[in-house]
């Protein structure tokens, strides 16, 4: 099945997405949407009414991957099931690909709710975490930093970790880097040590 | 409460976690109100309360942000796509005085400092988390 925008804006994404999911249509040409992009995604279909959810959000880690299907235990107990289509951006450390998803991985997943009980996702974004840190170490490969009560180290990635000093453009050089300083961190949880590999450190005043 | 639409404030916002969570989030607490959750609509306001502020101080980066403490709620809109999500206050943040001057643009029109942050949830009803920060209006 090939899916077309036309020239009023196309079809809805999310009537895309759910199309998709009932139908396990193989998805041509996604560009057609703009683009697989979380950014654009749902931009242009703005909240009517703030009382009625526009999106179902799924937060857990992954327990089981079966065909497209991820099985997801929320931090509350609950359980969640998210299906992946052709038009699901994937986020994990870089955008990627589903095959990039590991049972054990922290999930945050927005999407559209199916009559099966499934979410059919239209952002995933996999072990991602956004932390208020200070940096308790620097070496040449990593950074120890603490989050609250919690310490942790993070990976230094080369041709990925970009630094922003007091609001500054991005920039690889991470020699300005200074024990003490409080420093927001955007990177990918590594469940199996418990460490971060760091996309973007951003230092203040 | 009904999620509004006078103008409250402007600027950028962050996203943050709360509550029972994996990782290195699962530390984080239930925030400043003991209720914020990373999976429900909500987000931390730099003057939550007088102890709030006394940590955040947006004042030093000029943004004189007005007290609406635990259960206020906001409607929070992309300043370019015109994405919104109705968010209740759960938490004090983001420490705006650590980043004044910040800006975060979209179609070459920026907004400076940090003034709201969202969870998960919230976030990413109107933005990609990985892009980390958005500019957005505030209503109430």
């Amino acid at each position: 099945m090939t899916y077309r925008q036309n020239d009023s804006g196309g079809l809805g994404r999310r009537r895309f997405l759910t199309t998709a999911a009932l139908s396990g249509a193989t998805i041509v040409g996604a560009t057609a949407l703009g683009g697989i992009d979380a950014d654009a995604a749902f931009a242009s279909e703005p909240s009517l009414d703030p009382a009625i959810p526009k999106s179902s959000f799924v937060e857990g880690r992954i327990t089981g991957i079966t065909g497209s299907v991820l099985q997801v235990a929320g931090s509350y107990g609950d359980h969640a099931r998210v299906q992946m289509t052709n038009a699901t951006s994937v986020w994990k450390v870089r955008p990627t690909t589903a095959a990039e998803i590991e049972v054990g991985d922290g999930l945050y997943a927005r999407g559209v709710p199916m009559p099966d009980g499934t979410v059919a996702a239209d952002a995933v974004w996999v072990n991602i975490v956004n932390l208020d840190t200070t940096i308790r170490g620097i070496a040449k490969n990593r950074l120890h930093l603490s989050h609250g009560q919690h310490e942790f180290v993070g990976h230094v990635l080369p041709d990925t970790t970009n630094a922003s000093y007091a609001g500054r453009a991005l920039t690889s050089d991470l020699s300005r880097l200074r024990i003490g300083q409080s420093a927001q961190v955007l990177g990918a949880w590594r469940p199996s040590d418990d460490s971060v590999d760091v996309v973007r450190i951003s230092v203040g005043h | 409460m009904a999620c509004g639409s006078k103008s409250l404030w402007a600027g950028e916002t962050s996203w943050f976690c709360c509550g029972s969570a994996w990782g290195p989030c699962g530390s984080a607490g239930g925030g400043a109100c003991g209720n914020c959750r990373s999976s429900a609509n909500h987000g931390a306001w730099p003057n939550a309360s007088q102890a709030c502020w006394d940590i955040t101080r947006p004042d030093l980066c000029g943004e004189n942000i007005p007290r609406r403490g635990c259960g206020a709620v906001m409607n929070v809109r992309h300043q370019c796509s015109g994405a919104t999500v109705c968010i209740t206050i759960t938490d004090c943040g983001p420490r705006t005085k650590s980043w004044c001057g910040e800006a975060t643009c979209c179609n070459g029109v920026c907004r400076t400092n940090r003034v709201l942050d969202l969870t998960p949830a919230a976030f990413s009803a109107i933005g990609n988390l990985s892009s980390g920060k958005l500019p957005v209006y505030i209503y109430e």
